[in-house]
């Protein structure tokens, strides 16, 4: 008993936290590729660049509390620009699987150097907004992650409430499932692509601000998780957002819960073998596809 | 349908042979300028070229060939270096059991990584093959029976033939460069045979190869092995050259150079990934003598190609070039085809 007071209920809460983290992220990557088919490999650097905009935001003077609020619309602007002046010009063509790839890929690159130039490639500490733990069936959890849970969980809802139950979101899953019809209902679908882009990457970066203060900021951070967030969409089926909530949440919990048995280091390897199992069963994921289900 | 005079899946055939003959002449008047000036940094730095030349080389087949994006192709040419650094150090200082150790190696990790690889298509195998290569990294990163994050230092040279050894910048280079034309010239003549061409049929139309009673996994996961096994010898001749391995070898960057190389000097050309390494890592090491932050030219320059150039270099040359030569020749038979254009 004392067992799952002490040691399992707060590893499922620190695993919660940065659970709903990898949502976000991964939410943000589902949904690009739902709609755009873009597989995003800059996602992991505009989750750096979101942790680094609030960095240069609280450097400014802001408070933490402006600096996320600030945060996503910038990036939701980074992202806006990137797919109207990079992406559009290779999307409508035949292999724009490959390319759109390739050239997010090159996006990342060029991101990552651009924050090391800028920033240096030495870690920062953000120094947390929320200090004190709170006590709850006699133990003690720290505040920060409480409200990076809340906050979290109320951005998962919003998406959702926004995707499947406004006009925008009807537009977005319209164009997902049929570019052609949906364009010919008055729909402006390239501008419904780059703000769903956009969108996917403010998500990115939100979950760059909320994390910041648990983790160091460096050029690198979002290399290991974007690839977390990579598995949570190809467990829960690419273009899901049902999945993505689901295989992000649970993927967090069997990693944070797995480091009490073993070394964390084999984390990754464990995640990664869920998947090719999951993979080796239903290829596609375990839901289906934004404007398909 | 279409009238295709060149053999190789809509490239002019004869531009590329004539291509990869400057590549390889290149390379021979390189070194003999090099040896006569007595140089030992950029022998080095040519023979580094070349062997990340047989790494896209590898890429080129998975990506030009059959359609499949390897993001992890580091994978196998870690390994090779690892096993050949392992050889070398524990058990024979011979070039030749280095590498014929290295390639049963990756062969069998190549096969093993198939499987896992091949259920997927499309986005989906370039994620997986990405995860694959970064979780063995981790692994490596984390053993410290392989040196951990430090890797090996320390490994002795190989002994290639009596007199010659892989300390020797000339003689290595030629012999690293005798190796990449066998697989080029391999690979090449490959693509020709019928094998080759369920290759390319993969990437086209993969449900009417199946038709035609070849099994296109199969298929797949022969080009899969065969490119682990090309990227593991070239691995294994890294630890040769610089006497080190280090767990980097088999990260993202590696791999993403990989690709990048193959993209910018031209997808499915196979001639292409060659001079496409060879000008990057050219250019890497002039940019990164000015300024640590050469990954943004770097990075820039593949957008740009990404974005006006998808065929590469050698892609936008090998047409006019075969035209040119046609017309020598007072006909132009081949109506050059790029609608079947692999990307």
């Amino acid at each position: 008993m004392d067992w799952i007071q002490f040691v399992l209920a707060p590893q499922i809460v620190n695993g919660l936290a940065i659970g709903v983290a990898v949502v976000l992220m991964a939410l943000g990557l589902t949904i690009i590729f739902g709609l755009l088919d873009v597989i995003n490999m800059a996602h992991g650097e505009f989750y750096a660049i979101g942790a680094y905009v609030a960095v240069a935001l609280l450097g400014a003077g802001l408070t933490f509390w402006w600096a996320l609020a600030l945060t996503p619309l910038l990036m939701a602007l980074i992202g806006y620009v990137t797919e109207r002046s990079l992406i559009q010009r290779v999307f409508h063509s035949k292999d724009r699987h490959t390319l759109t790839l390739l050239l997010t890929f090159g996006i990342g690159i060029v991101l990552e150097d651009i924050l090391k130039l800028v920033f240096g490639a030495n870690p920062l500490r953000v120094e947390a907004p929320i200090s004190g733990a709170t006590e709850m069936l006699g133990l003690f959890f720290p505040n920060y992650r409480l409200f990076v849970m809340g906050l979290g969980a109320l951005i998962i809802i919003a998406v959702w409430v926004l995707v499947f139950r406004t006009s925008l979101g009807a537009m977005v899953r319209a164009a997902a499932f049929d570019r052609q019809m949906t364009a010919s209902l008055g729909v402006p679908v390239n501008r419904v692509y780059a703000a769903t882009f956009a969108f996917g990457v403010a998500l990115a970066g939100v979950s760059g601000v909320l994390l910041a203060p648990i983790y160091s900021v460096f050029p690198t951070m979002g290399r290991d998780f974007v690839l977390i967030a990579f598995s949570v969409v190809i467990i829960g089926g690419m273009g899901s957002i049902k999945g993505a909530v689901i295989a992000g949440l649970l993927l967090t919990q069997i990693q944070s819960i797995s480091s009490l048995f073993i070394s964390p280091v084999w984390g990754d390897p464990l995640l990664f073998g869920i998947m090719v199992l999951v993979l080796m069963w239903r290829p596609q994921g375990l839901f289906g596809r934004l404007g398909h289900a | 349908m279409h009238e295709v005079t060149s053999r190789s899946l809509g490239h002019p055939a004869r531009a590329l042979h004539w291509l990869a003959g400057l590549f390889f002449g290149l390379a021979l008047v390189f070194a003999i300028v090099a040896w006569t000036v007595g140089d030992v940094f950029f022998f080095r730095l040519g023979t580094e070229a070349l062997i990340f030349a047989g790494l896209a080389l590898s890429v080129d087949l998975l990506l030009g060939r059959t359609g499949l994006l390897p993001l992890g192709q580091a994978l196998f040419f870690g390994m090779g270096a690892y096993v050949s650094a392992l050889v070398l150090k524990n058990w024979s200082s011979s070039f030749w059991i280095a590498i014929a150790v290295a390639l049963v190696f990756s062969a069998i990790t190549g096969l093993i990584g198939g499987l896992i690889a091949i259920r997927s298509k499309g986005v989906y195998f370039a994620l997986i093959s990405f995860g694959l290569a970064q979780v063995v990294s981790k692994i490596i990163f984390n053993t410290r029976e392989l040196g951990a994050s430090d890797g090996m230092i320390g490994v002795p040279v190989a002994q290639i033939a009596p007199g010659l050894e892989s300390g020797q910048p000339a003689g290595f280079f030629l012999v690293v460069l005798s190796i990449l034309f066998i697989l080029y010239a391999g690979l090449a003549y490959l693509m020709e045979t019928p094998f080759g061409r369920q290759l390319g049929a993969v990437r086209t139309n993969e449900q009417r190869l199946s038709f035609l009673g070849v099994d296109p996994w199969r298929t797949k996961l022969a080009a899969f092995v065969g490119a682990a096994c090309i990227a593991g010898v070239s691995g294994a001749l890294y630890p040769m050259l610089r006497g080190f391995v280090s767990p980097e070898l088999m990260f993202f960057q590696v791999s993403g150079n990989a690709v990048i190389n193959v993209i910018v000097g031209g997808t499915g050309t196979l001639i292409g990934p060659l001079y496409g390494s060879a000008l990057l890592t050219v250019l890497r090491s002039v940019v990164g003598s000015y300024t640590a932050h050469h990954q943004i030219v770097i990075g820039i320059l593949f957008i740009l190609v990404v974005i006006v150039l998808p065929r590469g270099l050698i892609g936008l040359a090998a047409p006019a070039l075969q035209e040119r030569l046609g017309r020598r020749e007072g006909a132009v038979r081949t109506p050059i085809l790029h609608a079947d254009h692999p990307q």
